[in-house]
């Protein structure tokens, strides 16, 4: 018999004996008889190896066809009777799978959405301890113990000398502690205020913080910067001014309100200024020779703005109707 | 601070409205705000009360007909004092009060009303709202209240920065004004020194320490404590304060009006008319005026009749020493205190005040003088009396200008621009700052009041706000100076989105959580020391108990499914010492429930540990890391089943657990099952940052592929008898992954498991004698370590 024929009669059989097997016993002894490894199919592989080499390319080819219709023949009827997988490779109507769909958290995107844009324009990312002494929070940054300006921070105390840092300042002390001038940074991270709880505070929230120093880092500078990442962040026509200000850390200081359409005013951005020249000092640089400049943000503000979110404590309850919205 | 445009006018003439000045002050560095400007709303006139009748369906409720002059108006009124004939402030519809409150038509208790009769507290004037304002009877119905009560209560609130303490008072913003319209400073009282006939000396003695560094004393007699005078009475309420007597009235006047807080004693309480300032003994407990009991301590300042305690320096005066109704003579202080000294009393008492606030932040040594000259003449007006001693005025401190250089290259390095000279001295004179030309720019003279202008830096900052931020024109130019930007956590950032397009929702937890529920997560904690609630007084030692609290709300809101994760830093220490508290960053997934849910292609699939163990391999065996993992079962606190997770240098990199019931029921989370979490030590892909890639050649040879199905005893592991496999052959035996396990219903005890094997050689096509001798080998391992069969295929 020509390998052809059996071919033909191996296809009609299997698929006359494959119809009359109902049961899953039968099926399993249709599938050995067959399919096994010593079935019908495996036999005419053997037969196939003692093929002249002239023919072993036509047949192969067609050996390995049937292989495929055979075996996916069977699996229609062993998956027909499992489920209704024949039906669904044809109805297109069908609804496709539903697969699971995460999120990456918005304060993160925000965060990495600031960082982007700084990082264009050359500011590496630096991170430092949430723990920290008071020094690297208060007094290296011009907030001696008992000066009014530390009721602008209600700060956490883990001991009377350590706190939970109020902004990620301390991670710019640190900077400058181990690295000479010129910096270009940004640094980003969690900060703890002890406010009471509500929908516009929350005992922490994330901040990115920028420090640039040099020998000729302006005010004008400073506004430049400020302007690109505004622009970058929240249009190219976005309304912004600069209004004075005062924190301990730098001087002269400003305020940076965006222009809010809808709400028909003003709202305040960040924070920024010129390094308070004791600053410097502190961290042992020559404040004759060098200056620079410094700003801050809230990502929730930022977020809240951007995306019209009334409550901060939404960010921090991680309920998956409101973080599967981003 | 509220300010009144009424009591400005003392002291400068300006057109603005509440609104324009409000604006003005924002961009030169007083954030302000408006509370009430009468001429910006519309709608609002004297209203005349013809009749006020019990509202028909309301005890409570008054129902009044309100003539405008020309209209009547029927309008329901909550206030126990409406009353027929009165004349009241009328918000008609239409109206716009402030705090964004609209007036519109409303039906209250089923009777429509057409406007408000208005409250001090609704029009922004006080906090009164117990009733109605009732405005005097001789005026005129319909006339605008813009034109009655604007010229006294139009306000602004400023929120003055720590720094700027000569802004916390009428004069001080003044001052600002002046500059801002460009108009002179009028002085509406004198502080000309007044002399007394009477020879009297009050003996004033300062304290060692420098705690006090002036002390202006003196006596008036004959005064006599009544209501204040409307003027007086009105400036006060103008900033929502309440009138107590003439003399109280002076002191709070003086402090809104100059800034200089000043205190006056019943001279007749004290031992005797002597001041000494001391220091309090430890544990001295004093009386104050706000009628509570402080405990003092040997760093508070006290003032002393030099036998008692009279007043808390700077802070707070002494009941006992109070002036009252039956008060005839009296003791005027006005002092300069340190600020130090100030602040850390008042911090330590939680004790804030008016007083305190001011000396905290450093008053004018000079505005003693002249507050206590200013209050001898009010006094004089208002409560009668003459000075009857000679002024003490002890004094150990400089009272004269300071002097700070202005260099013109600084500004200029500062700006980035050239800044005029002339506006810089425009400027610096508009802030009463006598300026000299110098070599290098200006030599100032630094007035007193501005105890805040002590550097160049602080001059600069005055010259820049003065000039109008928005005139110093922006620069920016980085092309040219690019550097590298590096950020250490890009490649957990690329992690992060990675989970979340596996189906992981990202968390955000707070960092403070119970200490009860930290604790059950044995590990040390860490606590603050002022907590705002006991709900939040410690450190997360662990991301788990936030997932965890994330699974349980999202279940009691109707999510059955979770997948979730979270990066941030967890902390420890065996105490509060800085050296001795870890903080590391950490990751950790936790899932529950199904990946995926029953449908019509495929039954449900859960989020199980072996769907974490499949992410780990995923995160860790990424080719580029090129890790081999481990998994290693260890005892855990919590979770019932858990397992490190090793590289290959036998490093612990993560681990994978079962959360406990116990631990879940401690917490009160919904589920008790199930619950299946994930640890990744994020440090590795910081490390492994700068990984390098090396390719393997592509293998050009087909890789054949074998099943084996054994019969085995239920209780092996099947990963041991891969693991046996799979050391069988390392060279062309490429992977065995078990496929099927099928237990029979009828006999538990045994399994048959099959598996799919592959086989691939780089080096030539593999013929069936190469693969079938591993094979062998393989039954032949298997059969004898397993006490397995080979099942006929």
């Amino acid at each position: 018999m020509s390998l052809d024929k059996t071919i033909k009669g191996l296809k009609a059989s299997f698929s006359k004996e494959l119809s009359k097997s109902k049961t899953s016993s039968d099926l399993e002894k249709f599938r050995i008889k067959y399919l096994g490894r010593n079935g019908k199919l495996a036999s005419l592989f053997e037969e196939f190896n003692k093929l002249p080499a002239s023919e072993k390319p036509r047949f192969g080819k067609e050996l390995n066809i049937l292989k495929n219709e055979l075996s996916s023949m069977y699996q229609d009827v062993v998956g027909g009777s499992k489920g209704s997988s024949i039906s669904n490779n044809t109805d297109f109507s069908l609804p496709g799978y539903n697969l699971p769909d995460g999120n990456v958290h918005p304060l993160e995107q925000i965060t990495y959405e600031i960082k982007s844009i700084f990082q264009s324009i050359g500011f590496s990312v630096a991170y430092g301890p949430e723990i920290d002494d008071d020094y690297h929070n208060f007094e290296a940054l011009n907030v001696p113990k008992h000066h009014p300006a530390r009721d602008m921070q209600d700060t956490f105390f883990i001991n009377p000398n350590t706190v939970l840092r109020t902004h990620t300042s301390n991670v710019q002390i640190h900077l400058m502690e181990n690295q000479d001038p010129p910096l270009r940074h940004i640094c980003c991270g969690r900060v703890y205020r002890n406010e009471a709880v509500s929908y516009k505070s929350f005992c922490l929230f994330n901040q990115v913080e920028g420090l640039v120093i040099n020998e000729d880092s302006s005010f004008a500078e400073m506004k430049g910067t400020l302007e690109y990442f505004v622009q970058e962040m929240f249009g190219k026509n976005t309304k912004m001014r600069f209004r004075p200000s005062y924190f301990p850390f730098t001087e002269p200081s400003a305020e940076v309100d965006i222009w809010n359409e809808k709400l028909n005013q003003w709202m305040e951005i960040l924070g920024c200024g010129m390094v308070n020249p004791n600053v410097l000092t502190n961290v042992g640089y020559d404040n004759k020779k060098y200056q620079g400049f410094a700003f801050g943000m809230g990502i929730e503000r930022i977020a809240m703005i951007k995306y019209g979110i009334k409550d901060i404590r939404l960010f921090y309850q991680n309920d998956k109707r409101f973080l599967e919205q981003f | 601070m509220k300010v009144s445009l009424h009591w400005l006018k003392r002291f400068v003439d300006f057109d603005l409205t509440a609104t324009e000045l409000a604006d003005m002050l924002t961009m030169r560095g007083f954030e302000s705000e408006v509370v009430t400007d009468f001429d910006n709303i519309d709608n609002l006139v004297v209203g005349d009360v013809l009749t006020a009748k019990k509202h028909p369906n309301a005890d409570k409720l008054k129902l009044c007909s309100v003539s405008d002059g020309s209209e009547t108006f029927s309008v329901v009124c909550g206030a126990p004092n409406v009353d027929s004939g009165q004349k009241i402030v009328f918000a008609k519809v239409g109206a716009i009060l402030p705090g964004d409150f609209k007036i519109g038509k409303a039906k209250i208790r089923g009777i429509e009303s057409f406007g408000m009769i208005c409250s001090e507290k609704e029009l922004g004037i006080s906090e009164e709202h117990d009733g109605i304002m009732v405005l005097d009877s001789s005026l005129k119905a319909g006339t605008p209240i813009k034109k009655v009560l604007g010229p006294i209560f139009n306000a602004i609130d400023i929120e003055v920065t720590p720094d700027k303490a000569f802004g916390l008072s009428h004069r001080g913003i003044a001052r600002e004004v002046a500059t801002m319209v460009n108009a002179k400073l009028k002085t509406p009282i004198s502080a000309v020194k007044l002399n007394s006939k009477s020879k009297d000396v009050i003996s004033v003695e300062l304290d060692k320490k420098n705690g006090c560094t002036r002390y202006i004393a003196g006596v008036m007699k004959g005064v006599k404590v009544g209501p204040s005078p409307q003027w007086l009475a009105d400036y006060l309420k103008s900033v929502g304060q309440k009138s107590i007597n003439n003399l109280v009235d002076i002191s709070n006047f003086m402090l809104l009006e100059i800034g200089h807080p000043t205190h006056i004693f019943d001279l007749n309480k004290l031992a005797k008319p002597a001041i000494k300032v001391s220091w309090a003994k430890k544990g001295e407990k004093f009386d104050a005026l706000d009628e509570e009991t402080y405990e003092l301590s040997n760093d508070h300042m006290v003032i002393t009749d030099t036998k008692n305690t009279i007043a808390l320096a700077g802070i707070i005066g002494g009941m006992d020493s109070s002036v009252t109704d039956t008060t005839t003579e009296v003791l005027i202080e006005s002092a300069y205190f340190d600020p130090v000294v100030i602040r850390k009393g008042s911090k330590k008492l939680n004790l804030l005040s008016e007083a305190s606030r001011r000396f905290e932040r450093g008053t004018d040594p000079n505005a003693a003088s002249e507050a206590f000259n200013m209050i001898v003449q009010l006094m004089q007006e208002v409560a009668g009396g003459t000075l009857e001693s000679i002024i003490t005025d002890e004094c150990s401190m400089n009272l004269s200008n300071s002097k700070v250089e202005l260099s013109s290259e600084k500004l200029l390095k500062y700006a980035g621009q050239v800044i005029p000279s002339k506006n810089v001295e425009s400027i610096l004179k508009g802030l009463h700052i006598d300026i000299k030309k110098s070599k290098k720019g200006w030599s100032c003279s630094i007035p007193t009041f501005r105890t805040d202008l002590s550097s160049e830096t602080d001059l600069i900052e005055e010259v820049f706000r003065c000039y109008g931020y928005d005139n110093i024109k922006s620069s920016f130019n980085y092309s040219s100076i690019m550097q590298f930007a590096n950020d250490e956590e890009s490649t957990i950032f690329s992690l992060k989105h990675h989970l979340s397009s596996l189906g992981f929702h990202q968390s955000y937890n707070n960092s403070l959580e119970d200490l009860e529920e930290v604790k059950l997560f044995g590990k040390d904690p860490i606590s603050v020391m002022n907590p705002s609630s006991e709900r939040m007084n410690t450190l997360r030692t662990t991301l788990h108990l936030g997932l965890l609290k994330n699974l349980d709300f999202n279940y009691r809101n109707g999510s059955s499914n979770t997948m979730i994760y979270e990066y941030g830093t967890i902390f420890e220490g065996k105490s509060e010492k800085l050296e001795s508290i870890t903080q590391n960053s950490s990751l950790s997934c936790l899932v529950h429930g199904d990946l995926f849910s029953k449908n019509v292609h495929f039954d449900s699939i859960s989020a199980s540990f072996a769907f974490l163990k499949g992410i780990a391999l995923n995160i860790f065996e990424d080719k580029k890391l090129n890790i081999n993992i481990k998994l290693l079962e260890e005892k855990h606190h919590y979770c019932e089943t858990y397992f490190a997770i090793l590289d290959g240098r036998k490093q612990k990199i993560g681990g994978i657990g079962v959360i406990g019931e116990t631990l879940l029921n401690k917490l009160d989370i919904a589920h008790k099952h199930d619950v299946v979490v994930l640890d990744i030590d994020p440090t590795i892909f910081i490390d492994y940052r700068n990984f390098k890639i090396k390719v393997n050649d592509v293998v050009p040879y087909p890789a054949v592929a074998r099943d084996l199905n054994f019969k085995m005893d239920s209780s092996i592991s099947v990963g041991d008898v891969t693991t046996a496999i799979k050391s069988v052959n390392q060279s062309i035996l490429q992977t065995v992954l078990p496929v099927d396990i099928y237990i029979s219903k009828k006999d538990k005890s045994s399994k048959d498991v099959l598996f799919s094997l592959t086989f691939q050689s780089p080096k030539k096509t593999l013929e069936d004698n190469d693969v079938n001798t591993v094979i062998t080998e393989i039954i032949n391992v298997v059969s004898k370590k397993f006490n397995a069969k080979l099942r006929d295929n």
